[in-house]
C-alpha cells in the first residue's frame, strides 16, 4: 500500500480520484478534530473513499511535563470515530514549559531522556489502547548528547515497546547533516519494529545542510535508499508526504507509482491491506 | 518524571531560544544550525497570524506588527494543540496587554475580534438546529435561527472599512452578525442597526417578533408602522440568506 498525505490544497482531486489515486491517506488528527462546516463534509467524503492512517503533531512525547489528558481523549475518540488503523507520532518534543512550539525539537540523546520517554509512550499506549508508532525525526543539530542517536532510538524502542515509523528521507537528511552512513544507521535499527514508512522531498540550503521541507519531489538517492531499506523489512504501508509547493496531481501520482513499483519488485507481494 | 534536572533545563533552554531568538549556549549545539529552529518555528507562528488576520496585517505598520508577533510568542505560552486556534490566543493577549493603547491603534481589539470570529465561525463544530417548519406566522410564531452564528458589537466599523484613518473617523456603535451558511459552509456577515441587533438577540431567546416589536417604544423607537414592515422584510431577506431557517414546529 502506498498512500498520500491528505491536504486541503488537493482535497477535491483526491476525492475525485481522477488524476491521483493513493491506496490510503494520512493526516494529522489535530488538523481535523473538532471542526465542522465545509471541511467536516470534505473529511467525511474522503474517509468514505480511502482507508485512513493518522500522524499526530502535538503529542510531544519528549516533553518534560505530563501528557495532556484532554488532548489524548480527543485523539482517542477521533481515532475510533474514523476507524484509524495506525496512529503515529514523532520522537521529538514540540511543547515545553506548557508552551506549544508547533515544530519538532530534538531531544537530548541521553539515558534519562530514554527512560522518561519510554514511560510516557507506555502511558499513552495504555490510554489509547493501541501501539504508538514513533517516527525518527530529522534534526539539524544534536543537543547535549551523551549517547549515539541509534543507541537512543534502540533504547526507546526496547524500553517502551513502541513500533517505529521509518522516514527514509529523514534518515538520508540526518546522515547528510551529521555525516554518517545512512545504510549502516538503518542496519542498526530494530527493523522488526518498523510498522510504517514515510518518503518525502527536502531542500539543501547550504553545502552541509539539508532542511526537511516536504516541499520538493523525492530525489533519486532517497529512492535508492528506500529500495535498499525495504529489502530488510516486512511489507508495511508507505506514505508520500508533500506539504508545500504542491505540483500537478500527475506529478504526485508519478511518485506514488514509482514507490509502488519498487514495493512490488522488492516485496514480491500484492499490497498488504491494512484496512 | 525520569528526566534529570540538567536534561530538563537543556530542553527548556532550547525551546526558550525558539520562542525568543535570544542567544543561548547549549552543549554540543552548533549555533549556525540552531538558528534554523528559531527561523522555522517563528515563521510558522508569523504565517499563522498573517493568514488569520489578513486585514490587520495589511494595515498595521510592519514594525508594529513584527513587534506584536514577537512579543506574543516570546511571552505567551501557546496552549492550543490545534494551530488554527492560536489566533484566539493572540487576540486575547492583545486585549490583556492593552495593545490598543500601547501601539496607538484604537481599533485593534475590534479588528482582531472580527477576523478571529470569521475564522471561528467557519471552523467551529456543527451545531444542530432546532426542528422547524417552512410555514408559520412571522409575527406570532417563534422563529428558528441558524445556530452557527455570532453577534458582535464594535466601536469601529472594522467589518465595513479597512483603512485606519477612516476607521478612526467613523468611531461609533456598530453591530455585526456573522453566520455560517449551512449549504456552502461560507461565513457571511452583515452590518446590523442597533434595533436589528436587539431583534436578533431576542429571537435567539425564542421571543416572537410581535413581542419584540411591543418593546420598541422603550428603546425610543417610535415609527412603529414602518418598523414592523422593515423588520419583517429584514427577516424574510435573512431567510433567503439561510440565517432564519423557519418557524418553530
Ligand atoms: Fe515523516
Amino acid at each position: 500500500m502506498v498512500g498520500l498525505g491528505f491536504r486541503r490544497e488537493f482535497a477535491e482531486e483526491m476525492i475525485s480520484g481522477e488524476h491521483i489515486r493513493p491506496d490510503f491517506i494520512e493526516f494529522a488528527p489535530e488538523n481535523w478534530m473538532n471542526i465542522g462546516g465545509y471541511w467536516k463534509k470534505v473529511l467525511h467524503r474522503v474517509v468514505e473513499k480511502y482507508p485512513v492512517l493518522c500522524h499526530g503533531l502535538s503529542l510531544s512525547i519528549g516533553s518534560p511535563e505530563e501528557p495532556d489528558k484532554e488532548f489524548l481523549q480527543y485523539v482517542k475518540t477521533f481515532l475510533q470515530e474514523y476507524n484509524v488503523q495506525i496512529y503515529s507520532e514523532h520522537l521529538s518534543y514540540s511543547k515545553c514549559d506548557n508552551a506549544h512550539m508547533y515544530d519538532l525539537l530534538p531531544i537530548p540523546f541521553r539515558m534519562d531522556a530514554v527512560k522518561h520517554i519510554a514511560g510516557r509512550i507506555q502511558q499513552v499506549q495504555d490510554f489509547l489502547q493501541r501501539p504508538l508508532v514513533m517516527e525518527i525525526v530529522s534534526y539539524y543539530t544534536p543537543v547535549a548528547a551523551e549517547m549515539s542517536e541509534v543507541d537512543f532510538i534502540n533504547e526507546v524502542v526496547k524500553q517502551s515497546g513502541c513500533q517505529l515509523l521509518l522516514d527514509v528521507n529523514n534518515i538520508y537528511v540526518n546522515a547528510f547533516n551529521h555525516q554518517y552512513d545512512a545504510k549502516a544507521f538503518i542496519q542498526q535499527l530494530p527493523l522488526d519494529k518498523v510498522a510504517y514508512i514515510h518518503m518525502a522531498g527536502h531542500e539543501q540550503v547550504a553545502p552541509d545542510l539539508i532542511i526537511d521541507t516536504h516541499g520538493e519531489p523525492i530525489i533519486d538517492p532517497v529512492y535508492d535508499l528506500f529500495e535498499w531499506t525495504i529489502q530488510h523489512l516486512r511489507p508495511v504501508p508507505v506514505l508520500l508526504e508533500r506539504d508545500f509547493n504542491i505540483p500537478e496531481m500527475e506529478a504526485l501520482q508519478g511518485e506514488l507509482t514509482r514507490l509502488k513499483t519498487i514495493c512490488h519488485k522488492q516485496w514480491k507481494l500484492k499490497d498488504e491491506l491494512v484496512a | 518524571m525520569n528526566l534529570l534536572p540538567d536534561t530538563y533545563h537543556i530542553q527548556q533552554t532550547f525551546s526558550g531560544y525558539c520562542r525568543t531568538g535570544e542567544k543561548v549556549s547549549l552543549p554540543g549545539v552548533a549555533p549556525d544550525r540552531l538558528k534554523h529552529y528559531r527561523r522555522l518555528v517563528f515563521n510558522m507562528i508569523n504565517d499563522t497570524m498573517e493568514n488569520a488576520f489578513p486585514i490587520a496585517f495589511k494595515h498595521i505598520p510592519t514594525g508594529k506588527w513584527n513587534k506584536m508577533v514577537k512579543d506574543f510568542f516570546a511571552h505567551h505560552a501557546c496552549r492550543s494543540y490545534q494551530v488554527w486556534k492560536l489566533p484566539l490566543e493572540f487576540y486575547t493577549y492583545a486585549v490583556e496587554n492593552n495593545w490598543e493603547e500601547n501601539y496607538a491603534l484604537p481599533f485593534l481589539n475590534d479588528l482582531l475580534a472580527f477576523e478571529w470570529a470569521e475564522m471561528e465561525v467557519y471552523n467551529m463544530e456543527d451545531i444542530p438546529a432546532q426542528p422547524f417548519t417552512a410555514a408559520g406566522n412571522w409575527l406570532d410564531t417563534p422563529l428558528v435561527l441558524n445556530p452557527e452564528h455570532q453577534l458582535l458589537s464594535f466601536t469601529y466599523p472594522v467589518h465595513l472599512v479597512a483603512k485606519p484613518k477612516e476607521l478612526l473617523r467613523q468611531k461609533g456603535v456598530y453591530f455585526v452578525l456573522l453566520f455560517r451558511d449551512p449549504e456552502t459552509g461560507n461565513v457571511e456577515f452583515m452590518d446590523l442597526s442597533p434595533w436589528l441587533a436587539f431583534l436578533t438577540e431576542q429571537l435567539v431567546m425564542g421571543i416572537t417578533v410581535r413581542d419584540i416589536l411591543d418593546y420598541a417604544p422603550q428603546l425610543n423607537i417610535t415609527d412603529t408602522d414602518t418598523l414592523e414592515k422593515d423588520t419583517l422584510a429584514f427577516l424574510q431577506h435573512m431567510q433567503q440568506q439561510h440565517f432564519v431557517l423557519g418557524f418553530q414546529s
